[in-house]
C-alpha cells in the first residue's frame, strides 16, 4: 500500500522551508489538538446544517419549507472554510503524513465529488425549484438525487478523514 | 389482534432480520470472538432491546426496566473489569457530564417550549422565545465542550500516562 518514492516530490521541499511548517514545528504540541477541536467544529457545522437540508430534500421532516432550512446554509459554509484552513494547518505540519496517506487521498476525492455537487445543484435549475417549495412538499427527483450524493460524499469524507491516522505512511522524509 | 396486510413489511422485516440476517451474523461473530466478549456481549443484547423497543417502538418504559437494564450493566461492568485503572481519565466524566447536561436541555426544549400553548398575549409569546433561546444557547455550548472534551481526550490520555509533551 505504501511505496515511499525514492526523492521527495517536488513540492515537498518547498512546503518545509514555509514558515507555517517551522511555526507549526515549534508549537504543534499544544497548537495541534486545538486545531484538531477547531477543525471538528467545522464538521460538526458542515454536516449540521448542509447534511439536515440533505436530509429534508431528501424527504425528512418535510413540514419545514426547505427554504428555512437554506437559511443555515452559511453556517455549513462558515464550517467548510474552517475545515480547509486548519486542513491546511495539518497538511503543513507533516506533508508527507498526509499527501502519501490513501484515506487522505480518498478524502479529497469525495471533497472534490461534494464540490462538483454544489456547483450542479446551485448551477442548475434544481436550487430554484427546492427553494420554492412549501413545508409538506415532496421535492423532484433531480434534487433528491444530488442531495443523496451531497450526503453520501459528506460522510464518506468525514470516514475517511477519521481513517487518516490508521493509514498513515510508515516514513518521514 | 389480527395481522393485516398493511403489517406484512413490518412482519418480513423482523423475520429476515431476527431469524436469518441476525443469527447468521451471531455465529459468523462467535467464530471471531474469543467466548468472555461474545457472553458480555450478547448481556447486552436485553439492554439493546429495550433500548429501540423504546425509542423506535415507543414501548413501555417503566421503573422495573430501568432497575432490569441497570443490574445487567452492572454486571457487565464487574465481569469486564481488568483490574487495571481504567476510565481514570477525569476529562471523560466532564464530556459524560456535559451529555447528560445536553441530553437534559433537549427534554427542556421538549416539553417547556415545543410542547407549551404560546397563547394570544404577545408578552406570553416572547417571554417562551426568550426562554427557548437560553436553553438552545445552552445546549450549543454544552455540545461545543463535549467536541472539545471528546477530541483532548486523545491527548490527555497519553498526558496522563507519560506526561507533557515538549514544547509545552
Amino acid at each position: 500500500m505504501f511505496t515511499e518514492p525514492e526523492l521527495a516530490e517536488p513540492w515537498e521541499p518547498w512546503v518545509r522551508a514555509a514558515a507555517l511548517h517551522h511555526f507549526i514545528a515549534a508549537n504543534g504540541a499544544w497548537l495541534w489538538p486545538i486545531f484538531q477541536i477547531l477543525h471538528y467544529f467545522g464538521l460538526t457545522l458542515l454536516l449540521g446544517t448542509v447534511g439536515l437540508f440533505d436530509l429534508r430534500v431528501l424527504g425528512v421532516g418535510k413540514v419545514v419549507p426547505p427554504a428555512t432550512l437554506h437559511k443555515l446554509i452559511p453556517f455549513g459554509i462558515g464550517g467548510f472554510v474552517l475545515n480547509l484552513l486548519t486542513g491546511i494547518w495539518f497538511f503543513f505540519g507533516f506533508p508527507e503524513q498526509y499527501f502519501y496517506n490513501p484515506s487522505f487521498q480518498l478524502l479529497l476525492a469525495f471533497v472534490g465529488i461534494a464540490g462538483v455537487n454544489v456547483a450542479v445543484f446551485y448551477v442548475s435549475d434544481a436550487f430554484h425549484e427546492v427553494k420554492l417549495m412549501p413545508g409538506g412538499a415532496d421535492a423532484p427527483l433531480r434534487a433528491k438525487l444530488i442531495a443523496g450524493t451531497s450526503l453520501s460524499a459528506r460522510v464518506a469524507a468525514l470516514v475517511c478523514g477519521r481513517l487518516i491516522t490508521f493509514y498513515r505512511p510508515p516514513f518521514f522524509h | 389482534m389480527t395481522l393485516r396486510h398493511s403489517d406484512l413489511p413490518w412482519l418480513s422485516g423482523a423475520i429476515i432480520a431476527g431469524g436469518v440476517v441476525g443469527p447468521v451474523l451471531l455465529l459468523v461473530g462467535l467464530t471471531r470472538t474469543d467466548a468472555a466478549t461474545a457472553s458480555l456481549l450478547l448481556t447486552l443484547e436485553g439492554v439493546a432491546t429495550v433500548l429501540m423497543a423504546w425509542f423506535l417502538f415507543h414501548e413501555n418504559f417503566d421503573r422495573r426496566v430501568v432497575l432490569g437494564m441497570a443490574c445487567l450493566l452492572a454486571g457487565v461492568a464487574v465481569l469486564s473489569w481488568s483490574g487495571q485503572p481504567t476510565l481514570s481519565d477525569p476529562l471523560f466524566y466532564v464530556r459524560m457530564l456535559l451529555v447528560a447536561l445536553a441530553i437534559y436541555l433537549v427534554v427542556k426544549i421538549r416539553t417547556e417550549v415545543l410542547r407549551m400553548p404560546q397563547g394570544d398575549k404577545p408578552a406570553a409569546k416572547t417571554a417562551i422565545w426568550r426562554r427557548a433561546k437560553i436553553l438552545a444557547g445552552l445546549s450549543l455550548a454544552c455540545w461545543m465542550g463535549v467536541i472539545t472534551a471528546g477530541r483532548f481526550l486523545a491527548y490527555t490520555h497519553t498526558w496522563l500516562r507519560v506526561g507533557l509533551p515538549a514544547g509545552f
